[in-house]
C-alpha cells in the first residue's frame, strides 16, 4: 500500500462529493443552528449563579460538545455507509479495482475521504468552541482533548459504515444498519448495560424481623405480647463494577471521561482554606464523575440486618474511556480489514445479489 | 493471451464450463455467443476480477490470479454495462485513471489529451461527464481502457450505443490498435461489425467454446450462400444468369438474389462469368455475413 495510491482515491472520492452536494448551505445550517444551541445554553446558564463564576464557558462547552457529538454521529454513517455498494452500483467499482491500485488503497482512500467530510462539519463548530473559552473556566488543552476524541469517533463510525458498505450488496440496507450501529454504541450499549446489571446482581444474605398476627404500624418496635423472630432471606445488590465495561464503547462515555480535567470552583473555607470543587452542572464532567462511581469497586459491608456492598462515598474507580476508546479503534481497523479484504480481487465469491461490474 | 478449460459457477448456475481462448498478439479476436453465454464472465476472468474455479489462464503471460498486477499494468478492460463519474469532466476522469495505473504524473496531461482526440472528444474536454451523450460516453469509457496503453484490451460489447459512424471509428481503432502489436478481444452482437474487423473468431455457447476460425474460413462460407447482385441493366443481368443456367429470385430494386454453392471460389467463378459476358455489375455481395450465419446455425442447432 502506498501513500499515493492513498491519495489517488482519497482526492477523487473528495472531488466527487464537494460537486455532489449543497455543502455550502449544509455546512450553513449546521453552523446556524450549533450557533444558536450555543447561545441558548450560554442565556440558560446565565441565569443560575454558577454560570457567573467564571465556568459559564466550560458550562456552554459541556453540552454543545455532546450535541455536536450526536449529530457528527448522525451526519457520519450517511458519508461511508453506500461507499463501496454505491460505486458497484453505478458500475465505477470495478474500473478502479481494475487499475494498479490494491484494495488497501482504495478502503483506506474511501475511509479518508468519508472522514475528511465529517471533519469539516467538526471543524465548522471550532469557533463555538472559542467562544466557550472566551466566556471563561475553560482550558484549551480540554478543547484539544475533546475535539481529538471527537474526531477520532467519528472516524470510527465512518470505518463501521465503510464495512458495512463493502459487505452489503444494497447500498440502501447499508445505510440502515449503519445508523442501526450508530444507536447501537450510543444507546444500546447503555440498554445492554442496565439490563446485564439487572440479572447480574450480587446475593446477599439479609435478616429481618417478622412479626406473627401484626402487620405493622408506625411504632418502630412490635407491641408487647407479639412473637416476633429474625428471618434470613436472600436479596441482591447490583454490580455496576462488574459491567461497566459494556458501557466503555460507548461515544458519549468515551468524551465525557476522556476530557482533560475539568472546570473547579475555588471556594474559601471560613478557617481560610481553599478548596477546589469540580463545577456540578458542567455535563461532561457529571458524566464522568458518575463513571467513575460506576467502576469503583465496592465494599462489603455489614449491617445487623445484613450484608451489602457499597461505594464510600469519596471513593472513584479507574478511567473507562481508555478501554472503550481501545475498542472503538479495534472494531474500526477490524472494519477497515473486512472492507479491504472485500474489496480485493479476484474473488472467489460474491455476495447473493452482488455483481462485480 | 491464452484461456483453456476455464471453468466458474456463480452457486448452482455454472456461467462458463470450459471455454478456450486465443488471443494472439497483433489481432482482433471476436468473442461471439448467444446472451447467457459466459462471454462477459470469462472477461471478467481474464480481467483479473473473477477467479476461475479451474482452468489455465494466462494474459499477456502472466496469471490473472496470482500475478494480478503484472496482468493489470498490461491489460485494459472496458465493460460491458460502466459508471463514469458524473461529477467530473472528461479530462479529470482520464487523468485519475492515468493516476490509478500508475502513469507518470508528467505524462498523464499528454495521455488525456491524446485520449481525448481518440476519442474525438477534445472540444468536449472540460464538459462534466454527465452532460456527454450515451455515445460520448462510450467512446471515454473504450479509451480509458488504454490510458496505460496496455498491451492487450477486453472489450465487452463496444459497440453498444454507439452512432454509425463511431462504428466504424471503433473499426478503424480496433485495426489500428491490433496492428501496432496487441492482442484484441472483442465480444459485440453487432455480427456484421465483427466480421469486417476480426481476424479470428470464438464461439462460445452455453459456457463452453463451440469453435475457433480465422474469419476467413468460417464453416458457413463454405456452404450454400445467398449473394445479392445488382447490375446498372437488371435485364441484362438476368439474361445473364438464365445464360450461365444460374437459379435467382427477384428482390425487388435492391436487385436478384442468387444461392451459391461452393464456398467464395464458387462466387468468384459466378461473378468473373458475369463480367465476361459484359453485365455491369454494381453490387455483389453475401446477404448476411459468414459469421451471421455460422451464428445462426450455432443457435439454432442447439435449441
Amino acid at each position: 500500500m502506498t501513500a499515493s495510491g492513498v491519495l489517488t482515491v482519497a482526492r477523487l472520492e473528495f472531488r466527487l462529493r464537494i460537486r455532489a452536494g449543497r455543502w455550502r448551505w449544509m455546512l450553513g445550517a449546521w453552523f446556524a443552528v450549533l450557533l444558536g444551541l450555543t447561545a441558548l445554553v450560554r442565556a440558560a446558564a446565565s441565569q443560575n449563579t454558577i454560570g457567573n463564576r467564571g465556568t459559564r464557558g466550560a458550562v456552554m462547552f459541556g453540552v454543545v460538545v455532546l450535541v455536536v457529538l450526536a449529530l457528527a454521529l448522525l451526519v457520519s454513517p450517511a458519508l461511508a455507509a453506500q461507499s463501496v455498494n454505491g460505486d458497484r452500483e453505478r458500475g465505477t467499482l470495478a474500473t478502479l479495482q481494475v487499475t494498479r491500485l490494491r484494495a488497501g488503497e482504495i478502503a483506506v482512500g474511501k475511509l479518508l475521504a468519508s472522514w475528511g467530510t465529517a471533519l469539516v462539519f467538526l471543524a465548522v463548530t471550532l469557533p463555538l468552541a472559542l467562544w466557550c473559552y472566551l466566556e471563561g473556566g475553560l482550558s484549551s488543552v480540554r478543547i484539544a482533548g475533546v475535539y481529538l476524541v471527537t474526531a477520532l469517533l467519528l472516524g470510527v463510525v465512518c470505518s463501521l459504515s465503510l464495512a458495512l458498505s463493502a459487505l452489503l450488496a444494497r447500498s440502501t440496507t447499508s445505510g440502515v444498519l449503519a445508523y442501526l450501529t450508530v444507536f447501537a454504541l450510543a444507546v444500546g450499549t447503555v440498554i445492554a448495560w442496565g439490563l446485564l446489571t439487572a440479572v447480574t446482581e450480587q446475593k446477599v444474605a439479609v435478616r429481618s424481623e417478622q412479626c406473627e398476627d401484626y402487620v405493622g404500624g408506625t411504632e418502630t418496635t412490635p407491641p408487647t405480647g407479639v412473637n416476633c423472630r429474625l428471618v434470613g432471606y436472600e436479596s441482591s445488590v447490583a454490580r455496576p463494577d462488574r459491567t461497566w465495561w459494556l458501557l466503555a464503547p460507548n461515544p458519549f462515555v468515551v468524551l465525557a471521561d476522556s476530557a482533560p480535567a475539568g472546570p473547579v470552583r475555588r471556594i474559601t473555607l471560613p478557617n481560610g482554606e481553599v478548596v477546589e470543587q469540580p463545577v456540578d452542572v458542567d455535563v461532561l464532567g457529571t458524566l464522568a464523575r458518575g463513571l467513575h462511581r460506576i467502576r469503583a469497586t465496592p465494599r462489603e459491608v455489614t449491617y445487623e440486618t445484613g450484608t451489602s456492598y457499597e461505594v464510600p462515598s469519596g471513593v472513584t474507580g479507574a478511567a473507562v474511556w481508555p478501554t472503550g476508546l481501545a475498542v472503538d479503534l479495534l472494531l474500526a481497523a477490524g472494519a477497515l480489514w473486512l472492507t479491504t479484504v472485500r474489496l480485493r480481487t479476484p474473488t472467489d465469491r460474491l455476495a447473493r445479489g452482488q455483481r462485480i461490474a | 493471451m491464452h484461456a483453456s478449460g476455464v471453468k466458474r459457477s456463480f452457486g448452482p448456475v455454472r456461467a462458463v464450463q470450459g471455454i478456450d481462448l486465443d488471443a494472439p498478439a497483433g489481432l482482433v479476436t471476436a468473442l461471439v455467443g448467444p446472451n447467457g453465454a459466459g462471454k462477459t464472465t470469462l472477461l471478467l476472468v481474464l480481467a483479473t476480477l473473477l477467479a476461475p474455479d479451474a482452468g489455465q489462464v494466462r494474459v499477456a503471460g502472466f496469471d490473472p490470479v496470482t500475478q494480478a498486477g503484472e496482468v493489470r499494468a498490461r491489460m485494459g478492460w472496458s465493460p460491458d454495462v460502466f459508471g463514469l463519474y458524473d461529477n467530473l469532466t472528461a479530462r479529470e476522469y482520464l487523468e485519475v485513471m492515468a493516476a490509478a495505473y500508475h502513469v507518470p504524473k508528467a505524462t498523464r496531461a499528454d495521455r488525456a489529451s491524446y485520449l481525448l482526440e481518440l476519442a474525438r472528444l477534445p472540444e468536449r474536454a472540460d464538459a462534466p461527464v454527465h452532460s456527454l451523450s450515451r455515445g460520448q460516453k462510450q467512446r471515454l469509457g473504450l479509451v480509458r481502457a488504454l490510458v496505460h496503453d496496455p498491451g492487450v484490451l477486453l472489450l465487452d460489447e463496444p459497440a453498444s450505443g454507439l452512432d454509425p459512424r463511431s462504428r466504424v471509428e471503433l473499426r478503424d481503432l480496433l485495426r489500428r490498435l491490433a496492428g501496432e502489436g496487441r492482442a484484441v478481444v472483442v465480444s459485440s452482437h453487432i455480427l456484421s461489425d465483427l466480421e469486417e474487423v476480426a481476424d479470428r473468431v470464438v464461439f462460445v455457447d452455453a459456457g463452453r467454446t463451440v469453435g475457433q476460425h480465422a474469419i476467413g474460413d468460417l464453416p458457413a462460407a463454405r456452404a450454400l450462400r445467398t449473394y445479392r447482385l445488382r447490375a446498372l441493366d437488371p435485364e441484362a443481368l438476368r439474361q445473364a444468369l438464365e445464360r450461365a443456367g444460374v437459379g435467382w429470385s427477384e428482390a425487388g430494386r435492391a436487385g436478384v438474389d442468387v444461392d451459391v454453392l461452393g464456398g467464395e471460389p464458387s462466387a468468384a467463378r459466378l461473378l468473373s462469368e458475369l463480367v465476361a459476358a459484359g453485365v455491369a455489375i454494381t453490387a455483389f455481395a453475401p446477404l448476411g455475413g459468414a459469421l451471421e450465419a455460422t451464428y445462426l446455425d450455432l443457435v439454432e442447432g442447439t435449441p
